[in-house]
C-alpha cells in the first residue's frame, strides 16, 4: 500500500511538472513576435535585428503607398516637440509608443491610430534637469501569455514604470505602485547615492524585457564641457519584471576587486563618473548572454584625470542574463577621448565563415566599422589589430599607444579625413578652397587625438566620432540572407579643441572650447526642454562678446567633403565584405541649388545625418534627414525604399518633415503598415502610418 | 466705382502683393538689431548650436545647407514662432518677441542675408509675409 502511494504520489508529480512545463511552453509560444505580424521590440526582435519578414509591401508597390493614419505629439507636454525620436512596438493588436515632452506612454489602434489610452508621470524638476529629455525612443512589452500584459518604459525622470497594457494604469504590484526609482543605488565617487530629486541619471532607450526580466542602463549629461568628472557613475540593472525587485547589477566602472578595475589608475575610478549604457542593449535567449554597448567615461575629451585603459568604457560587454556576471568584453576604444561611444545596438547574426557555424554578435559603430565576435567567446571572428595611433600632447592626457582596427569587414562609411583624396572635388577651386580651410586645422589619421586650440590651429579635425557613422538609429540584419544594412554619416566633421576652464567652473583640468575665445558651456540636445522645465521670468540678457568667428569648414556653402555625404550599405557577414554601397537619400538642395555647382551634372550626394531602418522580406526602408524641394516632389522629405539585393531605390513615399526616429513595420488584419517618427525644422512631432490603399 | 477709385484700389493691391513677396534678400532687419542678436545669441542660443551656428552633436546647424533644407520655401514667422515657441531649450518662452526678433536678425546676417533700414517685426503674422529662400529669387 505505501509502495502504491509513493508510486501514486511520482505518477502525479511527473504529471505536474509535465503540465507545467506544456504551460510555460505554451505561454513562451504565445510571445509576440515578427512572424506573427507584430513589431514587438524597439529593434524589432532582442537580437536587434529590426527584421520583419512582411512582403505586402514591395518594390512593385512601395510607390502606390498612402497615408493611414497620424498621430500628432503635440498636446502631450507643455510644449511640442520638435524631436521624435520614438519607434513603437505592435503586439496583439495594440500599438504602444512614447511620445510628447512629458514622454507620455500611448496606445492606439494599429489600423487607424486612434488613441486608447494615454499614461503620463507629473515628475516636476526631477524631470525638468535630468539629462535625457523629451519623448525617448519607446517602450517595451512582457506578457506572461495568460492575460498579464504589461508595458515597461524610463520616465525623463529616471524612473521605471510598468503598466497594464490594456488600461495604462501602473501594476501596484511592480516596485513602489508600479514604479522603480531607477536613482536609487546610483552612485558618484567611491559609492555616495547621488540626490534622487537632483542627482544626475536618465535614459532614452527603452528596456530591454527578456523573459521575466527587465533590464535597463543609464546615461548622463553631455560630456563637453563638465562641472566635474566626479558625475554619476553608470551601471546596468536587471529587475524581476513582475515584482520591480533589483536581480543584479553590472559595475560599467568596475569596483576595486573587479574585473578591469586596475584600468583606472591611481584609483582613478573612484573619481569619474559616466560610462552608462544609453543605447539599446541585446540578449541571446537562448544562451542566456546579455551585449552591452558601454559608452564614454567623463569626460568625453580628456581624460587626464583618469589615466588607464577604463574598462569597461567603449566597450561590448557580455553579461549572464542571470547573474548579471562578466562573460566576456572587447574595449573597442582604450582610453576613450573622441565620443566614439557605443551607439548602436549589437546584433545577432548566426553565420557561416569559412564552412564553420558562428554565434555572431556585430556591433556597428560611429567608426563605422562593423565590430564582429563570436558571441560566446567573445573572440574576434576576423583579426582586430592594435595599431599604433597619434598620442597626444594636451598636458596631463596619456593617451593609449595603440587602438583596434577591424580587418574585415572593412569600413562601411568614411571615418578620417584624408587629405587631400576626401575633400570636395566639384572644381579645382573649390577643391583649393577646402584645402586653406583645412589647413587651419590638426589633420591626421583615426584616432587624431583633442589639442589645446588656438586662432591659428583652431582643432584636432577629426571626421566619424560624435556624430558620425551609424548612430543611436542603429542597424539592420536579415537572418536569412546574414546581411547587415547599416547606414552611415560620413561628412561628420568635428574638430576638437580644449582649453582650461574657467576658474570655479569645473574640477577637471581641460573642457571644450579655445582659450582665447570666451567659454561656453555645451548642453546636450533637449537638456531642459522636458514639460516641467522652468519657464522663468524674462529679463533682458547681460551683455556679452560676439559669438566666435565660424569655423569655416564649408566653401561657398558646402561642406569641404566629398559626396557621399551619407551612405548605405550591405556588409555580408558570412564573408566579411561589402555587398553594395549607395548614397543614402537624395541630394540636399543646398548642393543641388548651389550657384557654384551651376551646370554641372552632378551625381546623388546623399544626405549627412544617422537615421535608421527597417528591413523587410526584399526591402531596406528608410527616410530622409533633411527636406528637399524637387521637380518630383514638393517640400518634404521621401521615405525610401531599397532593393536588399542591389542598393537600388524601387520607390519613395512623401513625409512632411524629416524622419526622426527609426520606422518600423507591422500587419494587422491583412493589411501592412510602415509607422515613422517624423520632426525637425518648423514641423513638430508626429507618428505617421502609411498602407497600400485598401483596393490594392 | 471711379476710375480713380479703381486707380486707388490697384495701387493698394500691388503694395500687398509687393509685401506678401518678400523674402529675406529684401533688406528685413537692420545691422544694430542684428548686434543686438548677437548677444542673445550668445547667451542663449550658443551652447547647444555652437558659437559659430555650425549646430551641435543633435541640435540642428543655424547656418548652411541643412539649415536652409529645414526651412527655405516657408516664412520667416515660421521661424520666429519655433524659436518662439521651443527656444532657448532650457527655458522656452525666456526671451520676449522683440529679443526673438534680433536673434533672428543675427542668424540671418550670419548666412549672408543683406540688412536693410527697417528693423525684423516681432509679430508672427507680419513675419508670416516674408518668405525665407535660400536662393536669391529672380526678380
Amino acid at each position: 500500500m505505501r509502495k502504491n502511494e509513493t508510486g501514486w504520489r511520482i505518477a502525479f508529480q511527473k504529471a505536474l511538472l509535465a503540465s507545467v512545463t506544456l504551460f510555460i511552453a505554451l505561454a513562451y509560444a504565445q510571445q509576440p513576435s515578427t512572424k506573427n505580424g507584430e513589431w514587438p521590440h524597439y529593434t524589432a526582435d532582442l537580437k536587434g535585428t529590426k527584421y520583419s519578414p512582411l512582403d505586402q509591401i514591395n518594390a512593385s508597390n512601395f510607390n502606390k503607398l498612402e497615408v493611414a493614419w497620424r498621430f500628432k505629439t503635440d498636446n502631450l507636454g507643455t510644449r511640442p516637440e520638435y524631436k521624435l525620436e520614438g519607434t513603437p512596438i505592435m503586439v496583439k493588436g495594440v500599438l504602444y509608443t512614447t511620445a510628447g515632452t512629458r514622454r507620455s506612454v500611448v496606445a492606439l489602434d494599429p489600423k487607424t491610430g486612434e488613441l486608447m489610452w494615454v499614461y503620463s508621470l507629473r515628475e516636476g524638476q526631477r524631470a525638468a534637469i535630468a539629462p535625457r529629455q523629451l519623448s525617448g525612443r519607446g517602450l517595451s512589452y512582457w506578457t506572461d501569455g495568460n492575460g498579464d500584459d504589461r508595458v515597461l518604459f524610463v520616465t525623463t525622470g529616471y524612473r521605471l514604470i510598468a503598466l497594464n497594457a490594456h488600461t495604462g494604469q501602473p501594476i501596484s504590484g511592480f516596485g513602489k505602485s508600479g514604479m522603480v526609482d531607477l536613482k536609487e543605488g546610483m552612485v558618484t565617487g567611491a559609492g555616495q547615492q547621488i540626490d534622487l530629486e537632483t542627482g544626475e541619471a536618465g535614459l532614452h532607450s527603452t528596456p530591454l524585457v527578456v523573459k521575466d526580466v527587465v533590464i535597463v542602463g543609464s546615461s548622463f549629461k553631455e560630456g563637453m564641457t563638465v562641472v566635474t568628472h566626479n558625475n554619476t557613475k553608470g551601471l546596468v540593472r536587471a529587475f524581476d519584471v513582475r515584482s520591480g525587485k533589483l536581480l543584479w547589477t553590472f559595475n560599467t566602472i568596475p569596483r576595486p576587486g573587479e574585473f578591469g578595475n586596475e584600468t583606472w589608475e591611481n584609483g582613478s575610478w573612484s573619481t569619474n563618473g559616466n560610462t552608462g549604457v544609453w543605447t539599446q542593449m541585446t540578449v541571446d535567449e537562448d544562451l542566456g548572454l546579455v551585449y552591452l554597448p558601454v559608452e564614454s567615461p567623463t569626460s568625453d575629451f580628456y581624460g587626464g584625470e583618469r589615466p588607464g585603459d577604463n574598462l569597461f568604457g567603449e566597450s561590448l560587454v557580455c553579461v549572464d542574463l542571470k547573474t548579471g556576471k562578466r562573460k566576456w568584453h572587447f574595449q573597442v576604444v582604450h582610453h576613450a577621448i573622441w565620443d566614439y561611444d557605443l551607439s548602436s545596438a549589437p546584433i545577432l547574426a548566426d553565420i557561416n565563415v569559412d564552412g564553420k557555424a558562428i554565434k555572431a554578435v556585430a556591433l556597428p559603430s560611429k567608426e563605422s566599422y562593423l565590430y564582429v565576435f563570436d558571441r560566446v567567446t567573445g573572440k574576434p571572428v576576423w583579426p582586430i589589430e592594435e595599431r599604433p595611433v597619434p598620442q597626444s600632447d594636451v598636458p596631463g592626457e596619456k593617451t593609449s599607444p595603440t587602438q583596434p582596427f577591424p580587418t574585415k569587414p572593412p569600413a562601411y562609411g568614411r571615418n578620417f579625413l584624408k587629405i587631400p583624396d576626401d575633400l570636395i572635388d566639384f572644381t579645382p577651386q573649390l577643391r583649393a578652397q577646402a584645402k586653406d580651410a583645412v589647413a587651419r586645422y590638426k589633420t591626421g589619421p583615426m584616432f587624431l587625438p583633442p589639442i589645446v586650440g588656438n586662432s591659428n590651429l583652431l582643432g584636432a579635425l577629426n571626421l566619424g566620432n560624435a556624430s558620425g557613422g551609424t548612430n543611436w538609429p542603429g542597424a539592420g540584419y536579415d537572418p536569412e540572407t546574414h546581411i547587415v544594412y547599416a547606414q552611415a554619416h560620413q561628412s561628420a566633421l568635428f574638430p576638437i579643441s580644449l582649453r582650461t576652464p574657467p576658474q570655479g567652473f569645473s574640477d577637471i583640468h581641460y573642457v571644450m572650447g579655445r582659450n582665447d575665445t570666451d567659454f561656453r558651456v555645451s548642453e546636450g540636445p533637449g537638456f531642459g526642454s522636458a514639460a516641467d522645465a522652468p519657464q522663468p521670468k524674462r529679463a533682458p540678457a547681460p551683455a556679452a562678446p560676439a559669438a566666435a568667428p565660424a569655423g569655416g569648414l564649408t566653401v561657398q556653402g558646402l561642406s569641404i567633403v566629398k559626396p557621399p555625404y551619407g551612405v548605405i550599405s550591405a556588409i555580408d557577414l558570412d564573408r566579411g565584405d561589402l555587398k553594395w554601397q549607395v548614397p543614402y537619400g537624395e541630394t540636399p538642395d543646398a548642393v543641388r541649388n548651389n550657384p557654384a555647382l551651376k551646370g554641372m551634372n552632378l551625381p546623388n550626394t546623399g544626405q549627412p545625418g544617422s537615421v535608421g531602418l527597417v528591413v523587410t522580406k526584399t526591402l531596406v526602408i528608410l527616410g530622409d534627414s533633411q527636406v528637399t524641394t524637387t521637380p518630383t516632389h514638393p517640400r518634404g522629405a521621401m521615405l525610401r525604399a531599397y532593393d536588399k539585393g542591389t542598393g537600388k531605390e524601387v520607390g519613395a513615399v512623401y513625409m512632411p518633415a524629416p524622419q526622426s526616429g527609426s520606422p518600423m513595420t507591422y500587419m494587422v488584419d491583412g493589411r501592412q503598415y510602415i509607422v515613422v517618427a517624423v520632426s525637425g525644422g518648423a514641423y513638430s512631432g508626429e507618428y505617421i502610418a502609411y498602407a497600400l490603399p485598401p483596393e490594392e | 466705382m471711379s476710375k480713380r477709385l479703381l486707380a486707388c484700389v490697384a495701387a493698394l493691391s500691388g503694395i500687398i502683393a509687393a509685401q506678401s513677396e518678400r523674402s529675406v534678400w529684401d533688406g528685413v532687419y537692420t545691422t544694430e538689431q542684428s548686434k543686438r542678436g548677437e548677444t542673445l545669441y550668445a547667451n542663449n542660443c550658443a551652447s547647444c548650436h555652437g558659437s559659430a551656428l555650425g549646430g551641435g552633436e543633435s541640435a540642428p546647424p543655424l547656418s548652411g545647407g541643412e539649415f536652409f533644407a529645414n526651412w527655405s520655401g516657408l516664412t520667416l514667422g515660421d521661424l520666429f514662432d519655433r524659436i518662439r515657441v521651443s527656444m532657448p531649450a532650457d527655458r522656452p518662452g525666456k526671451l520676449t518677441r522683440e529679443q526673438n526678433a534680433d536673434v533672428l536678425a543675427f542668424i540671418l546676417n550670419v548666412n549672408q542675408f543683406p540688412p536693410g533700414k527697417t528693423e525684423l517685426e516681432h509679430q508672427s503674422e507680419v513675419l508670416k509675409q516674408i518668405k525665407f529662400e535660400a536662393e536669391k529669387p529672380k526678380k
